[in-house]
């Protein structure tokens, strides 16, 4: 296959020589998806898609032309696009590049995998049609969905100075859901959120009894839902368990941190950040409690890869550590304009679109409060599971998020369940008031395939693991019109 | 690729219907385009490139089974002629091993239709000069966009849709130094100089207001106008947990308490989904026809939900020609008697909204949304405007602000083209008013 690229990057260099770098970036993909409904079939549809950016340097100035037409008169066509696309924008940039934020290197990845052999369509649908089952822990259950993604990305860069990568992603995302109604009380309950397990890996994703195990425990707190009360408006201690710490961390910490978003790229859709280029190694973003990970070398977590999408090698860096801001989110090209010391991180959702700064696998290490401990050092306080609402500012400070399932803290004691728990904060301060971080026993990887970013627009999947942790003075409330 | 995807589309669906075994249906949905994107920061040029791409999507029926796939195409067609037959092949292999489809839902329309919109639009090596000539001295950021856009559809019925419209967009906003913006758009078939150059000269205009002190509201109910542009984001939730008949059974919907009547929205508050506005065809991806203006909610009541044909099979009742997804298109709001020009006079002292950010459910059931504002959303007194807002967070149920706390909605109303560009650019748009609301609760 790399022997087809190469061909093809000569016939792009044959028709764009003044370019003084070329890159060629090829993207496959290919998924399927079965979904069932109130234990009945109600999808199963696959897809694939294969294309190639076509990338050049030209005084300065990076463009790009994606075509999926890979014969070698189709690239020689995008790579002439790109070239007029730099030319005409000679001069206008934001920065003069060189190919030095497009490395040499050599690198070949693929995700680790324990069963690679597919489960056929009939058995995907009879573990569908149990969890269903297992869903319907009443005649209170509405309805019941189950749902089994599974899929792969395959990357070949090639450039013209001599850049060579190859890498496969696996992944696997299941969803359980459950809809209870009483009377005029409907709740929604699902398995750590939606799409909130998808991870990389092989077929022994699909661990059926755990699974089912999952799908029972969610129909039954569905159900307990109904008969719960409102979560109270006041402030109190707030527990995030790590199915809705992946979310605080997504929305609070990595968007921020993106440097793209800090230089103003995103200020007309997602928005910018309350962080200044000047912060970085010296601002107390949290409690000396946090340290937080870019981290693409974890098997399994849903970002892991080898190299970003421009040939940045991938290693762990720590962002904030101790409490104290020290790198940024953002590739070679964001360093270049900022000075700011970042990450491999420059993504892109597919062939069809240029990669820019993204979150990959952005996680909270774990600390050295046991669970136990940490509820028995509460006096008031309330612990909420699983995500269920996101908003935040365009700088990413005043956020409120919600919850689908909450309980008590009274005394030291977990008491009461209640329900629509949501909460509403300003990122630097609730994460200067992290009071406790769990250990790693309560340590777990989540991961969303949804993130939105980007003019062009681009959904990109990232992962967040974390342990529980604490945050004392919270603006908690309910539901309720 | 070619600029012409027409033939391509008959050649694909051509492929699809020829390939059909006694007792196959399918139906095929087609995307295609050819973009020019330039991203910008601060007056310079980020990143620019073109992307030409085709996809189809073909459902397909035999017996009690039902598949579906999606496949990137290359405009090439004794390629894609292979990849659609491995396709078809690989979908053979699988339906026996799927369960039956109780709700199988195989289109019988057969209509057909053809539009075509041309464009005129800029040459590509002018997008620089003439988008960013009339910013000079402007901290400018945004997205120009433009190029053919092609949505087609065809069944085993015999429906057979086209689509084609060339279009631009510029969709940017305009910085001051105190972090404060002005967002807007300029979007058509056919670029006109002068009229971008007096939307940037009207941007400019704008931004005079935001080079005030910055007023800090402290939380609570506040009198608010709410434009055209901030409630284009309160429209996705009509879509999002919204008004497909599927969500309403199944206990997703928010408006579960509207459609049992324990809750109304205001009798000044309406809307319909209206194809006639011609930004989105009215086909969906199995060849049915929308009808051309669908009342949702009338008086404040639902007169009508978004009912796909698979739905409607679920539950014996009647289709409305909805996307699987049960999604509203072509929204437009019913106006009402407000003058546009004396909304600041209407509102008095309160906030002028111009743009809502990031908004997301704080109960479903309720109907309860929260989000922030954001751009140049400012402070009014007495009818004047007195300065920029320091942004807040709002929290309210629809039933609140779309209901009791409904005091006018204006009589223009604004055509809001889709700005989407996730996966391909996207078509579509609604029609929206102002509204002026009284008492709308903010928190942070």
């Amino acid at each position: 296959m790399r022997s087809d690229l190469r061909r093809l990057l000569d016939a792009a260099q044959a028709a764009a020589r003044e370019a003084s770098w070329l890159g060629l970036r090829r993207r496959r993909t290919s998924a399927s998806y079965y979904m069932a409904r109130d234990g009945a079939f109600d999808q199963a549809i696959s897809g694939a898609d294969d294309g190639v950016m076509v990338e050049v340097l030209f005084n300065g100035e990076f463009a790009y032309a994606a075509t999926p037409d890979l014969t070698p008169e189709g690239i020689a066509r995008a790579a002439a696009s790109a070239l007029a696309c730099a030319r005409a924008a000679s001069g206008r940039g934001v920065h003069r590049f060189d190919h030095s934020v497009r490395p040499a290197i050599r690198s070949r990845y693929e995700t680790p995998r324990i069963r690679k052999a597919p489960v056929a369509p009939d058995g995907v649908f009879a573990f569908l049609f149990d969890a269903c089952g297992a869903l319907k822990h009443s005649d209170e259950i509405i309805q019941t969905t189950s749902l089994v993604e599974i899929g792969r990305y395959d990357y070949e860069i090639v450039s013209t100075n001599g850049a060579d990568i190859e890498q496969s992603l696996f992944y696997m995302g299941t969803s359980l859901q459950a809809v209870a109604r009483r009377g005029d009380v409907v709740q929604l309950r699902t398995a750590n959120g939606p799409r909130g397990l998808t991870r990389q890996g092989g077929w022994e994703l699909l661990d059926v009894s755990t699974l089912l195990a999952d799908a029972r425990r969610v129909g039954a707190e569905a159900v307990e839902l109904l008969g719960a009360e409102t979560c109270p408006s006041d402030r109190r201690t707030l527990v995030l368990t790590p199915d809705q710490m992946m979310l605080q961390i997504h929305e609070s910490i990595g968007h921020p941190l993106e440097l793209d978003r800090i230089l103003g790229d995103e200020r007309n859709y997602a928005g910018s950040s309350f962080v200044k280029l000047s912060d970085f190694g010296s601002f107390q973003y949290g409690s000396k409690l946090m340290n937080i990970s870019f981290d693409p070398t974890i098997a399994g977590e849903l970002a892991s890869y080898g190299a970003d999408e421009i040939g940045n090698l991938a290693v762990k860096q720590l962002l904030i550590k101790d409490g104290t801001l020290v790198r940024g989110l953002g590739s070679l090209e964001s360093q270049a304009r900022s000075g700011v010391a970042g990450v491999a991180n420059q993504r892109a959702t597919s062939w069809n679109r240029p990669p820019m700064d993204r979150m990959a696998n952005l996680n909270l290490e774990p600390g050295a409060t046991q669970l136990d401990t940490m509820i028995a050092s509460i006096e008031k306080g309330v612990l909420m599971r699983t995500n269920r609402s996101w908003s935040i500012d365009d700088y990413r400070n005043k956020f409120q998020f919600g919850c689908e399932y909450g309980t008590l803290i009274e005394n030291g004691k977990l008491t009461k369940t209640v329900r629509d728990p949501n909460y509403r904060g300003v990122s630097s301060t609730f994460w200067r008031n992290l009071s406790a971080v769990g250990d790693a026993s309560t340590f777990a990887a989540f991961g969303t395939p949804n993130c939105g970013k980007g003019e062009p627009n681009q959904v990109m999947f990232v992962g967040h693991a974390s342990p529980v942790c604490a945050f004392s003075d919270v603006e908690v409330f309910g539901g309720g019109k | 690729m070619t600029n012409d995807f027409k033939p391509h589309f008959e050649a694909v669906s051509g492929r699809v219907l020829g390939e059909l075994l006694p007792g196959e249906r399918a139906a095929i949905s087609y995307t295609a385009e050819r973009t020019a994107f330039m991203r910008f920061n601060n007056g310079k040029i980020r990143q620019s490139g073109t992307v030409e791409q085709a996809d189809v999507g073909v459902k397909l029926w035999k017996g009690s089974k039902s598949w579906a796939f999606q496949l990137g195409l290359s405009g090439d067609i004794a390629h894609d002629d292979e990849l659609i037959a491995e396709a078809l092949g690989q979908a053979r292999a699988a339906m026996p091993l799927l369960p039956d489809d109780p709700y199988q839902a195989v289109p019988e329309a057969a209509e057909a239709s053809d539009a075509r919109y041309a464009g005129t639009l800029l040459p590509e090596s002018e997008i620089p000069a003439r988008v960013l000539g009339p910013t000079a001295g402007l901290d400018f950021t945004g997205l120009y966009a433009q190029g053919l856009v092609c949505r087609a559809a065809a069944n085993s019925a015999g429906a057979r849709h086209w689509f084609q419209t060339e279009t631009f967009i510029v969709d940017y906003s305009a910085w001051l130094p105190n972090g404060r913006a002005v967002k807007s758009s300029y979007a058509g078939r056919e670029w006109s100089d002068a009229d971008y150059a007096a939307r940037i000269a009207a941007t400019r205009l704008s931004l005079q207001n935001l080079d005030k002190q910055e007023k800090a509201l402290a939380p609570g109910k506040y009198r608010a106008f709410i434009t055209a542009d901030a409630l284009n984001e309160v429209v996705t939730f009509f879509s999002w947990n919204g008004f497909g008949e599927r969500g309403l059974r199944q206990g997703e919907s928010a408006y579960i308490a509207m459609r049992e009547g324990r809750e109304t929205m205001s009798p000044k508050f309406g809307f319909s989904q209206d194809f006639t506005l011609g930004v989105q065809p009215a086909f969906n991806d199995d060849g049915e026809l929308a009808p051309e203006q669908l009342v949702i909610v009338k008086g404040g009541k639902i007169a009508n939900t978004i009912v796909s044909s698979r739905t409607a099979k679920q539950y014996g009742i009647t289709a409305n020609g909805a996307e699987e997804g049960e999604d509203l298109r072509s929204v437009a709001i019913d106006s009402g008697d407000l003058p546009e020009a004396d909304a600041l006079k209407a509102l008095g002292t309160g906030i002028y909204v111009s743009n809502f950010h990031y908004l997301n459910w704080s109960d479903v059931q309720a109907a309860r949304v929260t989000g922030m504002t954001r751009f140049s959303c400012l402070w009014v007194e007495g009818g004047k405007i007195v300065g920029p807002i320091k942004d807040l967070r709002w929290d309210e149920s629809l039933y609140n602000m779309l209901g009791s706390k409904l005091e006018a909605v204006t009589k223009e109303r604004h055509l809001l083209v889709e700005s989407s560009t996730y996966e391909h650019r996207q078509v579509g748009g609604s029609y929206l008013p102002g509204i002026l609301v009284d008492g709308l609760s903010f928190t942070l």
